[in-house]
């Protein structure tokens, strides 16, 4: 990530079309990786993940144009990730309330039978509590415990306060706690 | 660090426990760019005269409708008023009345005149 010269991808982005083709690639060689995990920690498929990514870069694609560089190029597609992923949550969540499923009670279960968990029980456990917060708690517990992210860092990423976002990661440690300690 | 999230961190640890297809990322560049639609090259909108002018047409429309409504009121208003004060004055003053008004009072014309002018009413007769 330490080549990527942002203000020469902004420049090439307003040239001609090849030029601006050459950037984005460069733009996705960079920040594909990251965004996957990102992304992954929240849906845990491996296929719905990739799905998410490829949405999130069409999209960046297609309003490549009206970026205007206002924020950094990485703030911008981990924002249109995050929507991406939070409307494929919501669509999963009213299709499970259609079909009455548990999601928390069936992740276990999935993850022990999905070929790219490698997990132990414990692991898979803390993914199960994990799936119990809120999507913006879970979004600021994953990136604290597995990112360890600095507040500040994700306070521009996510558009919340400092404040907010610690009270929010010290309420999503403590239901985890509690989780364990109900199903000790 | 907070007691709890140490106690989640020696229990469970932050590795991450997912995994990805062989040769995934190596790829997924790659995959990515090809998958991309063609750009949408924004064309240059042709603006033609009625683009150009159409903002002072519908003002221009607007004014005259305007007027219209103004000068159909005012001339409505107006109506009334004459039809009310003609009323008035055939009520208050009917004919017979200023025919013997002149008959009993002993004025002649150039006295009437003279009245009529003095106190500015002779041009509303």
């Amino acid at each position: 990530m330490a080549s990527f010269d942002e203000e020469k991808i902004m420049e090439m982005l307003r040239q001609d079309e090849a030029s601006k083709r050459r950037a984005f690639e460069e733009i996705v060689r960079t920040y594909s990786e990251p965004l996957y995990w990102q992304i992954r920690h929240m849906v845990y498929s491996h296929d719905d993940a990739n799905d998410m990514l490829q949405n999130t870069f069409i999209k960046a694609w297609m309003n490549i144009d009206s970026f205007q560089g206002y924020s950094k190029i990485s703030t911008w597609l981990f924002r249109i990730a995050i929507n991406e992923t939070l409307t494929f949550l919501n669509r999963q969540k009213s299709m499970q309330s259609i079909t009455l499923d548990d999601p928390e009670a069936n992740l276990e279960e999935r993850l022990e039978g999905d070929p790219y968990f490698d997990g132990n029980e414990t692991e898979a456990q803390l993914q199960a509590a994990i799936a119990t917060l809120p999507e913006k708690q879970r979004m600021v517990f994953n990136l604290k415990y597995y990112n360890e992210m600095k507040y500040e860092e994700m306070s521009e990423l996510l558009g919340t306060s400092v404040g907010a976002l610690k009270a929010s990661y010290h309420i999503a440690v403590k239901k985890i706690e509690e989780y364990f300690k109900n199903t000790d | 660090m907070e007691k709890e999230e140490k106690q989640i961190l020696e229990r469970c640890g932050n590795r991450r426990p997912f995994t990805v297809p062989e040769g995934y990322f190596e790829n997924l560049t790659g995959n990515i760019m090809a998958a991309l639609p063609e750009h949408p090259v924004e064309k240059p909108t042709k603006v033609t005269f009625w683009t150009k002018t159409k903002v002072w047409a519908y003002m221009a429309a607007s004014f005259v409708g305007l007027f219209f409504l103004i000068n159909l009121a005012v001339n409505h208003t107006g109506r009334n008023q004459e039809a009310q004060m003609a009323s008035i004055d055939s009520e208050v003053y009917s004919d017979e009345y200023i025919d013997s008004f002149f008959e009993t009072a002993m004025i002649d014309e150039y006295t009437l005149y003279c009245s009529l002018t003095n106190t500015g009413n002779f041009n509303q007769l």
